[in-house]
């Protein structure tokens, strides 16, 4: 006996795709209001700096200079600032099992789901 | 069941068979050349110039398994909707709805990055011309709305003008190369930084760049989306899909070769528009003019085939009763996923008026990176269901199952990059989908017929 | 007020413009047909007409 869906009221189909909307605009925003969202490059500014001090050769001078810094103090904290990769291990293998996890679980979920489409579709003892 | 038959069929609305494979490519190549216009750059930022250059071959070979894999599936599969399709007749309804889930989302920010990116040139420009303060809101909301509008009117008429605008930023990209190459820079090239300062980051670095190298490539998958659409997808999609690869692979070489060139690497990692900015180094009017052009034709034909992607994934999943079936309508005289395209518009607003571009693009990519994940263990699975001489394919990919584990390695060492700078949004994204697959199996799920889901012609897959 | 205050105020009439068509003209749709027809569309029809033979022969 194939499986009957119910009628969706219009009411329902307008709160499911609330639902969906509130959990989007969650995911996106919720990191970035706990202010834990993106990494920043942290610029280490030296002191008087010079072209060379940058390690700036002479094209690279022109180079900056047409995209407007015509000297090396305005490129210093451009230049110097850098990405801090240090990680914690916890966090890592939390990471880990998160999308293991994840991907385990939709698999196994999906998979009780499809037999009962298959099963459907062609047959329940597979007569084919 | 019985009273169904071929000659008793009611009318019926379909969306409408008209493209070829270069729409296809204009599709795929239209939404992932604004990678080489804005955003790989950060990817040199993370690790320096050779490890973008690293990320931009490796991304590369990633990209290239992820087109040999999706050519098999879906001139096979070939339904709107692609990887959704595909999931829904490998894995299972709950893995196709997360995939539909993957595929509007990275869509959707896309196009809201590239409406970001517009108001930004535009204020660049502005800036340059003695105009400060210029307010991006107006020609954000203007892209989105006249490139929704587009859509709305016909799919021909979309990837039509796709493919003019895209050829001609992915001229631009050669134009550039070779007049840079025959001396119309004022400024000399430049890559004493490969040897003075090669791995600022170590090997460290060269990981971390991969979460940026992506850029330069996503959204090729999307070429799957318009399997409904195409006169003979069996031949069109993997021609155009793989066209489309190669079109990339060179375009972001010789984009990495002139902007690194030309421009010093610190600056190269946080710059929002790259080739405009090399462009403006050489200190050639005529280059800029072009390139300027070409990043606006970029982004426009990108978001335009974000809104044509993201809508038909959002329209099978309505199909399919997977969400409120009110989407899965077609417009009698356009022929077009109508409702799903106006609903996409205020989605994608809120996310370009909102949300700063690295965690939009962030999102977009994490999304994507799910998609390639769930590819590997698909391929495998759809050989095991159903062999190959079991069904026609359209195209077999070679060396299975060596592409898919190549992936599935590329898509582990992606994760980890972008764990090392955005792991909290990861594990945002997680739960957001993690919660998102509890809601549709435990309630939503109650509303999809069970049998009709499996549309395709093929025989009972083996070992079920 | 220069050019490009010109543009900004063009650019939002203009995706006002867009916006009431496209509202308008979904609402036109929504109202002059049947739901029943509009979501009509199914997956795979071309592959659906082929193989309905072979689904009664079974049944």
């Amino acid at each position: 006996m194939a499986y009957k869906p119910p009628k969706q009221s219009l009411a329902g189909q307008i709160i499911d795709v609330v639902v969906l909307l509130v959990l989007t605009v969650g995911a996106l925003y919720l990191p970035l209001y706990m202010g834990l969202a993106g990494a920043a490059k942290t610029p280490a500014p030296i002191e008087n700096p010079t072209w060379e001090a940058l390690g700036q050769n002479a094209a690279e001078q022109q180079q900056w200079a047409a995209l407007g810094f015509p000297d090396a103090a305005s490129a210093n904290e451009i230049i110097t600032a850098r990405f801090d990769y240090t990680f914690s291990w916890t966090a890592l293998i939390v990471m880990v099992v998160a999308v293991v996890g994840y991907f385990i679980l939709v698999v196994r979920l999906s998979d009780k789901e499809y037999r009962e489409v298959i099963d459907e579709r062609f047959g329940k003892d597979g007569n084919r | 069941m019985s009273n169904v038959s071929a000659t008793a069929a009611p009318e019926r609305l379909g969306l409408l068979r008209v493209l070829g494979p270069a729409h296809v490519w204009a599709l795929g190549v239209g939404i992932v050349l604004v990678g080489e216009y804005m955003g790989w750059n950060f990817s040199v930022g993370k690790g320096g110039m050779i490890a973008g250059l690293v990320a931009c071959w490796v991304a590369g070979l990633l990209y290239t398994c992820v087109a040999m894999i999706d050519s098999e599936v879906t001139s096979t599969v070939a339904a709107a909707g692609g990887q959704y399709a595909q999931a829904k007749h490998i894995v299972g309804p709950l893995m196709a709805f997360n995939v539909g889930l993957f595929l509007v989302m990275a869509y959707t920010m896309l196009e809201a990055a590239n409406a970001i990116t517009i108001g930004f040139l535009l204020d660049t420009v502005a800036g340059m011309l003695g105009h400060s303060g210029l307010n991006q809101k107006p020609f954000i909301i203007l892209t989105i709305l006249a490139l929704a509008w587009l859509n709305y009117r016909g799919v021909l008429a979309s990837l039509s003008f796709n493919l003019v605008i895209t050829a001609f930023a992915f001229a631009a990209i050669i134009v550039l190369f070779l007049s840079v190459q025959f001396g119309a820079s004022a400024v000399p090239l430049d890559f004493s930084a490969v040897t003075n300062e090669p791995l600022p980051y170590g090997w460290l670095g060269i990981v971390a760049a991969l979460h940026f190298g992506l850029w330069y490539y996503l959204g090729i998958e999307g070429t799957c989306q318009a399997a409904e659409e195409v006169r003979s997808p069996a031949r069109s999609l993997p021609f155009g899909t793989m066209a489309g690869i190669m079109t990339l692979v060179i375009a972001a070489t010789l984009t990495w070769y002139v902007c690194s060139g030309l421009i010093p690497w610190e600056y190269l990692g946080s710059a929002g528009t790259p080739l405009f900015d090399a462009a403006r180094v050489t200190g050639n009017s005529g280059l800029m003019v072009l390139l300027f052009i070409g990043t606006v034709f970029a982004t426009t034909a990108s978001a335009n085939g974000c809104i044509n992607d993201a809508s038909r994934a959002w329209f099978s999943m309505g199909r399919d009763h997977y969400l409120p079936e009110w989407f899965g309508a077609v417009h009698p005289r356009f022929r077009t996923p109508y409702r799903s395209i106006v609903f996409l518009v205020p989605i994608a607003l809120i996310f370009a008026l909102g949300a700063p571009l690295d965690q939009v693009i962030t999102f977009s990519i994490l999304s994507g990176l799910l998609g390639y994940t769930f590819m590997t263990f698909n391929m495998v699975m759809f050989r095991k269901k159903w062999p190959l001489g079991t069904i026609k394919r359209g195209y077999v990919h070679p060396w299975h199952p060596l592409p898919a584990l190549i992936l599935l390695v590329l898509c582990a060492a992606t994760y980890f990059a972008v764990f090392l700078g955005y792991g909290t949004q990861l594990i945002a994204m997680l739960c957001f989908y993690i919660i998102a697959s509890l809601w549709f199996h435990f309630w939503r799920y109650r509303f999809v017929k069970r049998g009709d889901q499996f549309t395709m012609p093929w025989p009972r897959p083996q070992g079920y | 007020m220069d050019i490009w205050n010109y543009l900004e105020y063009a650019a939002w009439a203009l995706s006002a413009v867009i916006a009431a068509i496209m509202i308008m003209d979904m609402i036109k749709i929504d109202t002059t047909y049947d739901n029943e027809l509009l979501t009509s569309s199914r997956e795979g029809e071309l592959e659906l007409t082929q193989e309905r033979h072979e689904l009664d022969d079974v049944l």
